[in-house]
C-alpha cells in the first residue's frame, strides 16, 4: 500500500489529521477573536475590520480552506467516536477511572457536536444572512443578536463548549503529534491553558459586554 | 578441559541446513532456556512446536529473576577469567557437579551477553555507554550483568523477541496455555507428547523426532516457596515415570532473604535481593520471649549472631550458612515477628552512617516493595526476614549433550540437574538457562537427529493412544473423588511437611517419619481431595490437582534421596554430619558422585545408579567462613 | 512497631463477575470473606475460593503467577480500577489494608473486545503476543553477535530504554483506558527498540507493522486521556505514545523517501 495511504487510514494517521485540522482551527480561532475585539472599539470599528476583510480577493479561498478544516475535523472525530465506542462492547458495571482523565477530555464528543451546531447557526447568523440582503450592518447584527436573550445563551454556551474543547485538545494535539518531551510536557499544557482562557475570555467577554450594557 | 566443548561441538555429527527442516522438534517450556532454545532451533532451520502452561511465553517464572547473571567477560578488568568462573561454580556448587559441564558453562557464559545485547536487552550501563557489571553473592570479582532489580524478565523478553520472530517467520508454531501430562516414546525414543489445553481441557497428541524439557523447577514441593505459583515438577516427574532417571532431588536452595510468612492464608513468599546483606545488619534479641519493639531494645541487648560467629565474614557469608543460622535461633525461640519465624535485618546503622539518601538510592526500589508486602516502614523499623525455598539444584539426569536416560528426550535449565552441584551460586541459573538454550542444545541435539535412524511417526500410533488414555484417566480419577478438603489445604500440609524435615536441615529420623507422613497423606489426597467444575473448560483445581499428585510422589523421591546421601553437601544440610563449628561436612569418600534414580512402580523405591565424579581441575578443600 | 499478630482481620464483601465462557452472559454474585490486613488481595480470593470448595461450589478462576508484580498475569478490576486503588501496584502485591473493614469490593475482568473474558476474571490477551510478533525484537541470529562492548550505548538513552522495557505485558493499560487503546503497551516496546542503536536498522518496518497490527486487533484508538499510565504498575510514561506517534509518522516519510 501507499505509505500516505496506509498512514492516512491508520490509527495515528487519522490523529495526526485531527490534531493538525485542530490546531489550525485554534489559530483561526485566535485571529478571529482578536479581530471581533474590534467591537469594543464601536460599531464602526468592528464594520472597517469587516470590511477589510471582505475585499480581500483571497477570502474565498481562505473561506474554502477553512470549510475544508471543519469537514476533515469533523469527519475524523465522527469515525474516531465510533470506533472507540465500539471497542468495549461490554461495558465495565463499575465506573471506571484512575483519577487522569479530565471533564474535558471526556466529553470531546459532546462539546465537538455542541460546537458544530454552533456553527451552523453561527454561519447562519453572520454569514448566509448578510448575503441574502442588499444592504447590512454587520456590526448591529450581531449586536442585535448578542442582545436577545437566546442569541446571549447559545453564544455563551458555545464559548463555554470551545473552553472545554480546548482545554483538552490543545497538549493533546502536541501529544499526539509526538511533540512531548517530558521536558517540554509541563509548558504545553500551560500554554493550552492560556490559549483556552484567551479563547474564552476574549470571546466570551463580547456577549456579556454587548448584552449588559445594553 | 579447555578444549573439550570444542572438540565435542567438532566431533558431533552435524545435521545438513537443508534437511532441518524435515525436523520436526518439540519444546515443552518457554523460560529462558526453552524459550531461547526454541528461537535458535528455529533459525537454524528446524520445525518447532514450543508449549507452555502460561497465556503466553513472556509469563514464564524465569521473569522473576532478580539479581543478574554472570559472564566471565572480565569487563572491570579484575582478573576474572573463564576458569575463575569455572572454578568458583564447582567449589560453590560444593564439589558435586561435573567439571567438563560447568567449564563449558563458564566459556559460552561470555556469547550470552553479546548475543543478549544485540537482542537489545537493556543492561545497566556506565556513563562511558560500556555495560556495568557488580559483584554479587559474595564472588572475589564483578561479573555479574544486570537490569535493575530486572535482570530475568529483560532477559526473558530477549528470548521471547527472538522466539516471536520466529512464530512470525512461521517456523515455530506457538500452544499456549497447554500442559505437557505425558511424554510418548516409540521404540524406546521420545517421539511426542500428550498435552491438555488448559483452556478447553482437551487432549491433543504432538508427534516431532525429539522432545526438550524446559519445564522450570520443583521449588513448589514446599508448597511455600519463591518460585511462581504455576512453577511445577509435573512435566519432568512424568518423564521420570516413563523412564527418565531423576538426579539430586534432595538438593534444593534455600534463600536467606526473603520477607517472612505474615499468618496461615499466606500463598508464596517474595525474595528480597541478596544485596541488602552489603548494608543491613542480622540480629535477634539476646533473651528469649522478649516481646518490645525492636527500637525498645537496647544495643547491648540484641544478638548479632553473625557478626558474633563468622566475624571475617560477618552477614555476608553464603546463602545457606545464613538460612541456617537463621533457622537455628528461630528453633530456639529467638525469632521475632507475630509468627516467630523471622530475624530483623536492620538498616538503622547503615542509615546512620551514610544518610537516608544514600540508603534510598542503593535499595529504595526493595524498601518499597516491603513497605507495600508489610505495611512497615524499613527507614525506620528493621525489616523482618526469613529463610525461603528459591531454587532446586536437582532434576533429570543428562549426559553432557543434555539428553536424558530417554533417547531422544533432552533437559534444559533448572529442570535438569547439571551444572550446580548440591548449591548454586548467585546469577548463574540464568546463565544457565540461556547457555543451554542459545548454545548447547543447538549443537548437542544433532548427536540425535543425525545419529539415529528415526522413522516417521504420526499421532496415530497407539503410543499416543495409550499415553493419552492414561493421562485422562489420571484427570477422570482426581474428578471423580469428590471428597471433602480442597487441593490447596493437601498442598499446604505437604509443604509443611517437606520443609520441616527436608528443608535446611535434614536427619535420618525425621526423614524416614516424614516419607512416612508423605505416603500417608498421599493416601488421604486420593481418597478425601474435592476438585470441583467441569474437566472441559478452564478449570484451575483439576490443574492443581494433577501437580500436587506429581508433588506427593516427588516428596517422597527427595526424602529417599535425602537419606541415601548420608553425608552433607551444599543445600543439603544432614544434622548428622557437620564440622564442630556446625559446617557442612562432606564425604568425598563415599559420595563425590550424582545419584540418578530409576523409577520402577508407583508406591516403590526406585532404583539407585550412581555417577562418579572425578576432578581434574580443581582441587576438593572445605569450606570456611570463620 | 506494634505486632500484629491475629489481629487486622476484616469482613468483606465481594462482588465477583462470573461467567462461563466467552460470549456467555455473566453477572455479579456477592459472596462474604473473612480477611486479613496482611493478606494480599489474591490471598483474600484464595479465602473466598476455599469457602466455596467447601460449600460445593466452583471456585473463581483468575490469573496469577508470580505474585510478585512482574509476571504481568494477574488482572483484576476493582471498584472500577484495574490493579485497584495503590498506585504501581499490581493486584498480586495488592494488600488487604488497603480497604476498610466491612467494604464492598466490585471484582471485574479487564474489559474490552479485543481481550474477550475466558472464564470468570480471566480474560484472552493473546492480541498483545501478535502485537509483538509483528516486530518487537531486533532481528539477530544467535551466535551472529559481535562483542556485547561493540555497541556502546549513551546511559541517559539506555536508562529510557529501560523504563519503557519494564512493561509486564498485564493489559491494565487497556483496561483502564476509555478507548480500550492499547498505544501504551505497543509504544513501550517501539520506545524501547527506538532509543537504542541495536533497533535501528528495523526502526521504520518495526512500528508499521506494531501499529498496524494493533489496529488490527480491534483496540481504540487514543485520546490521550492518560488514564493508562495512571493505572499501568509498571509507570511506563504517555511520553512513549507521543513517540511512537512520531516515529510512525517518520517511517511513513522515510518509506516514502525510499
Ligand atoms: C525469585 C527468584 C529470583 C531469582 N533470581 C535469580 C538471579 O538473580 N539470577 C539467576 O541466575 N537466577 C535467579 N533465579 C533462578 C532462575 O530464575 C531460574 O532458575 C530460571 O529462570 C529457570 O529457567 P527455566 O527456563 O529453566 O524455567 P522457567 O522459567 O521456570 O520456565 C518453565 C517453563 O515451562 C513451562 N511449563 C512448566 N510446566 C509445564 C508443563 N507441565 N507443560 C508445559 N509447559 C510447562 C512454563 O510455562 C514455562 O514456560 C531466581 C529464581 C527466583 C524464584
Ligand atoms: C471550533 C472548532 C474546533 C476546534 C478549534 C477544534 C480543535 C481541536 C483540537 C486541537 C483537537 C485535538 C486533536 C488531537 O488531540 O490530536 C480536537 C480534537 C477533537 N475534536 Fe475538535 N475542534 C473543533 C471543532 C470540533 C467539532 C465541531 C467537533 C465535532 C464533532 C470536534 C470533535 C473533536 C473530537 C472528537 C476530537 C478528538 C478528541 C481527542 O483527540 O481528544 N471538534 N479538536
Ligand atoms: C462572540 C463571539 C463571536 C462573534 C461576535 C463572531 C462574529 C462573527 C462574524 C461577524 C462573522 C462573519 C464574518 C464575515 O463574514 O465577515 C463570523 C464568522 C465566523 N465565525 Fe464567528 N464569532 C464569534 C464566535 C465564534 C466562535 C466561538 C466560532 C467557532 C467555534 C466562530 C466561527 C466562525 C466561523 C467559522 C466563521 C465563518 C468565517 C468565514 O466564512 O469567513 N465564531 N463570526
Ligand atoms: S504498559 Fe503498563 S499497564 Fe500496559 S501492559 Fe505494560 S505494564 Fe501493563
Ligand atoms: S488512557 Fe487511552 S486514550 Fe490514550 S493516553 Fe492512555 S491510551
Ligand atoms: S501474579 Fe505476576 S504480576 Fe501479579
Amino acid at each position: 500500500m501507499n505509505p500516505f495511504v496506509r498512514f492516512l487510514t491508520s490509527s495515528i494517521g487519522r490523529k495526526y489529521v485531527m490534531a493538525i485540522t485542530g490546531l489550525s482551527l485554534t489559530g483561526f480561532l485566535l485571529v478571529h477573536m482578536a479581530g471581533n475585539l474590534t467591537l469594543y472599539a464601536g460599531n464602526k470599528a468592528f464594520n472597517d475590520y469587516a470590511h477589510v476583510l471582505e475585499s480581500n480577493p483571497l477570502l474565498p479561498v481562505a473561506e474554502a480552506g477553512l470549510l475544508g478544516l471543519f469537514v476533515v475535523h469533523i469527519g475524523l472525530a465522527i469515525v474516531l467516536i465510533r470506533a472507540n465506542r465500539s471497542a468495549r462492547k461490554e461495558e465495565y458495571k463499575s465506573r471506571l477511572g484512575m483519577g487522569a482523565k479530565t471533564v474535558a477530555s471526556t466529553t470531546m464528543w459532546i462539546t465537538g457536536p455542541i460546537l458544530l451546531v454552533f456553527l451552523v447557526i453561527h454561519i447562519w447568523d453572520f454569514r448566509i444572512k448578510k448575503e441574502l440582503v442588499e444592504e447590512y450592518d454587520l456590526a448591529l447584527m450581531v449586536v442585535e443578536r448578542l442582545r436577545s436573550p437566546i442569541g446571549f445563551s447559545i453564544y455563551v454556551a458555545s464559548i463555554a463548549a470551545v473552553g472545554f474543547h480546548m482545554w483538552h485538545a490543545f497538549q493533546s494535539a502536541f501529544q499526539t503529534l509526538g511533540v512531548a518531551h517530558p521536558r517540554y510536557r509541563a509548558l504545553i499544557k500551560n500554554t493550552g491553558r492560556l490559549v483556552t482562557v484567551l479563547l474564552v475570555a476574549g470571546f466570551g467577554g463580547i456577549p456579556f459586554y454587548l448584552f449588559f450594557t445594553g | 578441559m579447555d578444549e573439550r566443548w570444542s572438540r565435542h561441538k567438532f566431533d558431533l555429527k552435524l545435521v545438513n541446513p537443508a534437511n532441518r527442516r524435515k525436523f520436526d522438534v518439540i519444546v515443552v517450556g518457554t523460560g529462558l532456556a526453552g524459550g531461547a532454545a526454541a528461537a535458535t532451533l528455529a533459525e537454524m532451520g528446524y520445525n518447532v512446536k514450543a508449549f507452555c502452561i502460561h497465556d503466553s511465553p513472556r509469563r514464564a517464572h524465569s521473569i522473576a529473576a532478580q539479581g543478574g547473571i554472570n559472564a566471565a567477560k572480565n569487563y572491570k578488568g579484575d582478573g576474572d577469567s573463564v576458569h575463575r568462573l569455572f572454578y568458583d561454580t564447582v567449589k560453590g556448587g560444593d564439589y558435586r557437579s561435573r567439571e567438563s559441564n560447568v567449564h563449558r558453562l563458564a566459556e559460552v557464559s561470555v556469547d550470552i551477553i553479546d548475543q543478549c545485547v544485540a537482542q537489545g536487552v537493556p543492561f545497566a550501563r556506565e556513563y562511558g555507554g560500556l555495560l556495568d557489571n557488580r559483584s554479587f553473592g559474595g564472588a572475589q570479582v564483578a561479573r555479574t550483568f544486570y537490569a535493575r532489580g530486572q535482570t530475568g524478565q529483560q532477559l526473558l523478553l530477549g528470548a521471547y523477541g527472538a522466539m516471536n520472530r520466529m512464530i512470525q517467520a512461521g517456523k515455530i508454531e506457538m500452544y499456549t496455555k497447554r500442559e505437557m501430562v505425558d511424554l510418548v516414546q516409540v521404540d524406546g525414543v521420545a517421539r511426542g507428547i500428550i498435552t491438555r489445553n488448559l483452556t478447553t481441557g482437551e487432549y491433543e497428541r504432538h508427534a516431532a523426532h525429539t522432545v526438550l524439557l524446559c519445564t522450570g523447577g520443583y521449588g513448589n514441593v514446599f508448597f511455600l516457596s519463591t518460585n511462581a505459583k504455576n512453577s511445577n515438577v509435573t512435566a519432568a516427574w512424568r518423564a521420570h515415570k516413563r523412564g527418565a532417571f531423576f538426579a539430586n532431588p534432595c538438593y534444593t536452595q534455600i534463600h536467606p532473604t526473603c520477607i517472612p510468612r505474615s499468618g496461615d492464608y499466606q500463598s508464596k513468599l517474595t525474595l528480597m535481593s541478596e544485596s541488602l546483606r552489603n548494608d543491613g545488619r542480622v540480629w535477634v534479641p539476646a533473651q528469649k520471649g522478649d516481646q518490645r519493639p525492636p527500637s525498645d531494645i537496647p544495643e547491648g541487648e540484641r544478638d548479632y549472631y553473625l557478626e558474633r560467629k563468622y566475624p571475617s565474614f560477618g552477614n555476608l557469608v553464603p546463602r545457606d550458612v545464613a538460612s541456617r543460622n537463621a533457622k537455628t535461633v528461630c528453633d530456639e525461640g529467638l525469632g521475632v515477628g507475630p509468627t516467630g519465624e523471622a530475624v530483623y535485618l536492620d538498616f538503622g546503622d547503615a542509615i546512620r552512617r551514610d544518610g537516608k539518601k544514600a540508603i534510598e538510592a542503593r535499595y529504595g526500589n526493595l524498601f518499597e516493595m516491603y513497605e507495600r508486602i508489610t505495611g512497615d516502614n524499613p527507614y525506620e523499623v528493621p525489616m523482618r526476614i526469613y529463610p525461603a525455598v528459591h531454587y532446586t539444584m536437582g532434576g533429570l539426569w543428562v549426559d553432557y549433550n543434555l539428553e536424558s536416560t530417554i533417547p531422544g528426550l533432552f533437559v534444559l535449565g533448572e529442570a535438569n540437574f547439571s551444572d550446580h552441584g548440591a548449591n548454586r551460586l548467585g546469577a548463574s541459573a540464568l546463565m544457565q538457562g540461556l547457555a543451554d538454550g542459545y548454545f548447547v542444545i543447538p549443537a548437542t541435539i544433532a548427536s540425535h537427529l543425525a545419529g539415529r535412524s528415526l522413522q516417521a511417526v504420526t499421532t496415530e500410533h497407539e503410543a499416543f493412544a495409550e499415553a493419552e488414555a492414561s493421562a485422562r484417566a489420571h484427570a477422570d480419577k482426581l474428578m471423580s473423588i469428590n471428597g471433602s478438603r480442597s487441593v490447596d489445604a493437601f498442598h499446604r500440609e505437604l509443604g509443611n511437611i517437606v520443609w520441616n524435615d527436608c528443608g535446611m536441615e535434614r536427619n535420618a529420623d525425621g526423614l524416614r517419619s516424614g516419607m512416612d507422613r508423605i505416603r500417608t497423606l498421599r493416601d488421604e489426597f486420593w481418597q478425601d481431595v474435592k476438585v470441583l467444575g467441569d474437566p472441559a473448560t478452564v478449570n484451575q483445581d483439576l490443574e492443581k490437582a494433577g501437580r500436587v499428585a506429581d508433588f506427593f510422589e516427588f516428596a517422597e523421591a527427595m526424602f529417599n534421596d535425602a537419606l541415601v546421601r548420608d553425608e552433607s553437601c551444599g543445600g543439603h544440610f544432614r544434622a548428622e554430619h557437620q564440622t564442630e563449628e556446625g559446617e557442612a561436612k562432606r564425604d568425598d569418600e563415599h559420595f563425590a558422585h550424582v545419584t540418578a534414580w530409576e523409577h520402577t512402580e508407583a508406591g516403590k523405591l526406585p532404583v539407585e545408579h550412581r555417577e562418579p565424579l572425578a576432578f581434574e581441575e580443581v582441587k576438593l578443600t572445605t569450606r570456611s567462613y570463620k | 512497631m506494634i505486632q500484629k499478630a491475629n489481629h487486622g482481620d476484616m469482613r468483606i464483601v465481594l462482588e465477583v463477575w462470573r461467567q462461563s465462557a466467552t460470549g456467555a452472559p455473566g453477572a455479579f454474585e456477592e459472596y462474604e470473606v473473612m480477611a486479613n490486613e496482611h493478606m494480599s488481595f489474591l490471598e483474600m480470593l484464595d479465602v473466598l475460593n476455599e469457602q466455596l470448595v467447601e460449600a460445593g461450589k466452583e471456585p473463581v478462576v483468575f490469573e496469577h503467577d508470580c505474585r510478585e508484580g512482574i509476571c504481568g498475569s494477574c488482572a483484576l478490576t476493582i471498584n472500577g480500577q484495574p490493579h485497584g486503588p495503590r498506585s504501581r501496584t499490581t493486584v498480586c502485591q495488592l494488600h488487604m489494608r488497603e480497604f476498610e473493614g466491612g467494604a464492598r469490593i466490585r471484582v471485574e475482568p479487564w474489559r474490552a473486545n479485543a481481550f474477550p473474558v475466558v472464564k470468570d476474571l480471566q480474560v484472552d490477551r493473546s492480541a498483545f503476543d501478535r502485537i509483538q510478533r509483528a516486530g518487537g525484537y531486533v532481528s539477530v541470529n544467535t551466535g551472529a553477535a559481535p562483542d556485547a562492548h561493540a555497541i556502546p550505548v549513551k546511559k541517559e538513552n539506555a536508562d529510557m530504554a529501560f523504563d519503557a522495557a519494564a512493561c509486564i505485558g498485564c493489559g491494565a493499560c487497556v483496561a483502564a483506558c476509555p478507548n480500550a487503546s492499547a498505544m501504551l503497551f505497543t509504544s513501550a516496546k517501539v520506545s524501547q527498540f527506538t532509543l537504542l542503536p541495536q533497533g535501528q536498522p528495523e526502526r521504520e518496518r518495526r512500528v508499521v507493522a506494531m501499529v498496524d497490527t494493533m489496529d488490527g486487533e480491534g483496540f481504540g484508538n487514543c485520546t490521550n486521556h492518560y488514564e493508562c499510565e495512571a493505572a499501568c504498575p509498571k509507570g511506563i510514561s504517555v511520553t512513549n505514545i507521543a513517540r511512537m506517534n512520531r516515529e510512525y509518522a517518520r517511517a511513513t516519510l522515510k518509506q516514502r523517501g525510499n
